[in-house]
């Protein structure tokens, strides 16, 4: 499910809008906090300038009673709890105010500073001026900021937990638009599996709405209107080359027929007649496998679709072959469980698995053995597979086995055209499965996988 | 028997006229679909051979069509260059009784033609088929030649019926897969020879008169007469 999930595309959207969403926010927040946190330090600066200023006055106006005055008042009054002084001699040495000893971080750089200071047994942020007053007074005047840094530390842990509900809102919104755009795109994937399995005239569903989908769905329809005209135009085309070619074909066939009817029995014109004829039908041979290839691969035979059980069919097959194979010493084993039901055409069927016995016949030696056998793979999957004892095919030559006119090393000087594996490659195809050809050392098991048919379609 | 031929290549229609005329047959041509309906529904035929692509607005089905419509049972051979077996399946729906693929061989459109005539005339429901000294029951499947039983497999029964049908006729191989197996395709190898040859070996082995004959280049036949 999770990584199901992440190869989602509208997933993968939403998450990457969660993560611009995150970095707008904190952006915003972040430029909001900065400008608030100068300004909370301007107004803290202030105060404590205007109360450098007062002392500063007092010291000027009073003398150093004064001054020391002013800080008693202000500290035992606590009119500001933060608020911290004091007034030391040129030497350091504490004068006035509520701090025990000169901040060693502060030294005798005047100015303004932002220390971490023991106060009243804690660590807390302060801020001071350093101000150096006449006749080598100093004079320290501070603010404990230590709750703004808490409010600044409480900020940044919302700002995390506010990410981390973005993302869960960003991955709950992801959801629910990929459930929206799923249903429009289940509706596309059904439409187009009608139409790789051959239906060329189902069209996409349009809403009329000129949204992507809808855009997109016009764009494949248009695309669909042209190939529906070329693989009409091409099956046209087959369809009267196919024409053309029998008709004279048949004339050239009649015409040896009759040449053969001439009473001359048993000479060497009637033989090379003879021979002629049988050229002249394996031609025809070629030409008949070549057009049931085109007429499987259009699709036209899924119209020949029902639920075939596979033991009647493997059973004729093998009934049909099997006189074949005694004849030349191999035995032939059928192994198959009952009810295994496919849905396909049982003809295209009894045909692909006849020419996979008829090979494993073919290719086998005398007392060789070959074996039929159907079985589940899963719970979606049947294997048929015939395996013999002969040759094999090499694995270099395995890729080739199935295409057309491909004639392997071990089949070179017998019979056949080349087409019996293309055929069940393409039965295969049609039948949403496919043709694997394996070792079994010795010998080769080709192995037929097709869909299991659904108990209830 | 007397056949009609409507077939608008002259070549392929000379051919098999020639052939039907050799075998003693009479054959009355048409080259288009409107002369065609004209003989077929004036004439009374055994058997016809229509070529299913016509010129003219009349073609091969729509005869068939018309003539199954007024009644007409006439066996009808669809003989036809559109080979798909969509193709084959709506010239039997239509009515045809038999779909040959051009090009052809004269001996199977001869035999398949001979099979249809002789389907045709019925002989209703047999229940025991007997050529010379061979005899099958067909409800009970047994089967005797010279009043001793013959063991046969039930493939090699169908086999051996079907070609007791056609006594006298012969049948091609292409006939028997069709008929006996239900099969349309090209089996590769000659598998039907190696069946046909395993039935011999049962009903003609052990007796002086074979009744099995091989008709070279075409097929079989089933004869008391050598």
């Amino acid at each position: 499910m999770g990584s199901g999930l992440l190869r989602s595309t509208s997933v993968r959207l939403a998450l990457g809008y969660a993560v611009l969403f995150i970095l707008f926010s904190f952006t915003l927040v972040g430029f909001l906090w900065w400008r608030t946190a100068a300004y909370l330090d301007r107004e803290v600066d202030a105060v404590i300038l205007a109360d450098a200023r007062a002392v500063g006055d007092r010291l000027h106006d009073f003398g150093l009673p004064g001054a020391i005055e002013t800080i008693k008042e202000r500290v035992g009054h606590a009119v500001d709890e933060h608020a911290i002084y004091l007034l030391t001699d040129p030497t350091l040495t504490p004068i006035a105010g509520n701090l025990d000893a000169w901040p060693l971080e502060i030294g005798r750089r005047p100015g303004w500073h932002q220390i971490e200071l023991a106060f009243q047994g804690k660590l807390h942020a302060t801020r001071f001026l350093y101000a150096a007053l006449p006749a080598g007074f100093q004079l320290l005047v501070g603010r404990d900021v230590e709750d703004r840094v808490a409010i600044s530390r409480a900020i940044l842990n919302d700002l995390t937990s506010a990410a981390l509900l973005a993302i869960l809102l960003a991955g709950a919104g992801g959801l629910l638009v990929r459930r929206a755009i799923l249903r429009r795109v289940d509706v596309l994937n059904h439409t187009t599996t009608a139409i790789i399995s051959g239906d060329l005239s189902s069209r996409l569903p349009t809403q009329g709405s000129s949204d992507e989908f809808d855009r997109l769905a016009q764009t494949i329809n248009v695309m669909l209107q042209q190939i529906e005209l070329l693989v009409d135009g091409v099956r046209h085309a087959s369809n009267a080359l196919a024409h053309d070619l029998r008709t004279p074909l048949a004339e050239l066939r009649g015409r040896l027929e009759a040449l053969q009817r001439v009473p001359a029995e048993g000479s060497p014109i009637q033989r090379e007649i003879g021979g002629a004829v049988a050229d002249l039908d394996r031609v025809i041979a070629i030409f008949n496998a070549l057009l049931r290839l085109a007429e499987i691969d259009s699709g036209a035979r899924l119209s020949g679709f029902r639920t075939v059980a596979l033991d009647q069919i493997l059973a004729e097959v093998v009934d049909l072959y099997g006189p074949l194979a005694e004849e030349k010493g191999v035995t032939v084993r059928l192994e198959i469980a009952s009810d295994l039901m496919v849905s396909g055409d049982p003809f295209l069927l009894a045909q692909a698995v006849g020419n996979l016995v008829d090979n494993a016949v073919k290719y086998s030696r005398a007392g060789g053995i070959v074996r039929v056998a159907a079985a589940s793979r899963g719970d979606d999957e049947i294997d048929i597979t015939v395996g013999d004892q002969g040759p094999g095919i090499a694995d270099d030559e395995k890729p080739h086995a199935t295409l057309r006119f491909y004639r392997g090393r071990a089949s070179r000087g017998s019979e056949g055209s080349g087409l019996g594996l293309s055929l069940v490659a393409a039965v295969a195809r049609l039948h949403d499965g496919s043709l694997t050809l394996e070792d079994a050392d010795p010998g080769l098991v080709a192995r037929l996988s097709l869909a299991k048919a659904r108990q209830n379609p | 028997m007397k056949v009609l031929l409507v077939e608008d290549n002259d070549r392929v229609a000379q051919f098999v006229r020639n052939g039907l005329r050799e075998d003693g047959h009479t054959v009355d041509c048409a080259t288009e679909g409107r002369d065609g309906l004209f003989l077929a529904s004036s004439e009374r035929y055994d058997v016809m051979v229509l070529d299913r692509l016509l010129p003219g607005d009349i073609d091969g089905l729509a005869i068939i069509e018309s003539l199954r419509k007024t009644g007409n049972r006439t066996p009808i051979l669809i003989l036809s260059a559109l080979a798909e077996i969509d193709d084959k399946i709506r010239g039997l729906r239509a009515g045809g009784d038999d779909y040959l693929t051009k090009p052809f061989a004269y001996g199977e459109l001869a035999a398949r033609l001979d099979a249809l005539v002789r389907r045709s005339q019925g002989t209703a429901a047999e229940t025991i088929l007997q050529l010379a000294d061979l005899r099958i029951d067909l409800p009970s499947r047994k089967v005797t030649r010279a009043g001793k039983p013959i063991q046969l497999q039930p493939r090699e029964f169908a086999l051996l019926a079907f070609m007791m049908r056609h006594a006298g006729q012969v049948v091609t191989r292409t006939m028997l897969l069709e008929n006996v197996w239900d099969y349309h395709f090209d089996p590769q190898t000659n598998v039907i020879d190696v069946h046909v040859s395993k039935l011999r070996q049962k009903i003609d082995a052990d007796f002086a008169r074979p009744l099995l004959h091989t008709v070279r280049g075409v097929g079989y036949r089933l004869d008391a007469d050598g």
